[in-house]
């Protein structure tokens, strides 16, 4: 439920037939680009869970409220890796 | 400690991708508004300030009052189950801000146009429209006891709101005991993120018992989990897939 939880981090994804898959913006951070860093966390493991999240033909996840660290290990995460 | 939110857009046409940078800009600015407002992590925030009685509801930014006001809505319409002003340390309307932000923060986004646009704050959505015209988004709710696994898939009629024990430790609270309570997975689903998010949190913590919510108001359902065979919801909730042994009852 908190995500008044001190460091906030907002990752935008865009799609459609039109609009390219790109992340078009990554938020600063105090000087570090928290997004990207998390964008680089390439974990194989995500994308076992992002062939689940794909056949499951959803747009998001919801679950109870998740920290910087739970998010990478997240299906959100999985997914919004996916650019879907 | 922090957290993400992500936003997804959806369109059909061609958009000027600075157009698009300036509304998520604008969304984005919402979303770090609250926070600066409504951070209890932050000692010097204005909601810390009222908390500690260093402020008086008339000394700070309005929309706290706006903001407590909808928190005594949701109060009446949990029954009690939601109550900000039971948690030690002040009122904490914490359980109703974040999706009452990503609610604000779809705003900006509106005046593109596009087929659809979710907000995910850490696990509650907020979206209009869908990924094509006349397509709803389709959610997936995590399975409790496998947060690498979905329990099921909502059709959002806009917000859908979790809340359980089982992601951040043993955070919630029975507000008429003051003990903590048990694991449990809580879903809903309305018009607006901020009454669907504080309606989670209290039917987390009612478990099943807190379906009664949904009789007497319109347009919003809840789901709660139990175990895998143990699930319960309102009528009208808008499943559209299961994954779980149990069906909803």
């Amino acid at each position: 439920m908190n995500y008044v939880y001190g460091v906030l981090s907002v990752q935008v994804t865009a799609s459609g037939s039109k609009i390219s898959r790109v992340t078009i913006g990554t938020i600063n951070d105090g000087g570090n680009y928290r997004s990207q860093s998390i964008d680089q966390m390439a974990i194989p493991q995500l994308e076992q869970q992002a062939l689940s999240v794909q056949s499951a033909n959803i747009q998001g996840v919801s679950g109870a409220s998740y920290t910087s660290a739970g998010f990478r290990q997240s299906l959100q995460s999985a997914l919004s890796k996916l650019g879907l | 400690m922090g957290t993400v939110v992500t936003i997804d857009i959806f369109g059909e046409n061609y958009h000027d991708p600075l157009q698009i940078a300036r509304s998520v800009d604008a969304a984005e600015g919402i979303l770090r508004e609250a926070d600066e407002v409504f951070s209890t992590w932050k000692p010097q925030s204005p909601l810390s300030r009222l908390r500690r009685g260093e402020l008086t509801i008339g000394e700070v930014p309005t929309v706290i009052a706006d903001v407590l006001d909808e928190c005594r809505i949701a109060k009446r319409v949990s029954r009690g189950w939601f109550d900000p002003w039971s948690i030690p340390g002040g009122v904490d309307p914490t359980g109703l801000v974040k999706g009452w932000a990503a609610q604000r923060a779809l705003d900006p986004l509106r005046e593109l146009d596009l087929t659809g646009v979710l907000i995910n704050a850490a696990g509650d959505i907020a979206s209009f429209g869908g990924p094509g015209h006349g397509e709803p988004f389709r959610i997936g709710v995590v399975c409790p006891g496998d947060l690498k696994r979905l329990a099921c898939v909502v059709e959002s009629p806009g917000a859908v709101a979790s809340s359980g024990t089982y992601e951040r430790g043993n955070h919630l609270v029975n507000p008429f005991t003051g003990a903590s309570i048990s694991t449990v997975s809580a879903t809903v689903t309305g018009p607006e993120l901020g009454l669907a998010d504080a309606l989670a949190t209290a039917l987390a913590v009612a478990g099943r018992v807190g379906l009664e919510f949904f009789s007497s108001l319109k347009n919003y359902e809840g789901l709660v989990i139990e175990t895998t065979d143990n699930v319960y919801a309102s009528e009208g909730f808008p499943m559209a897939e299961t994954f779980l042994s149990g069906r909803p009852s």
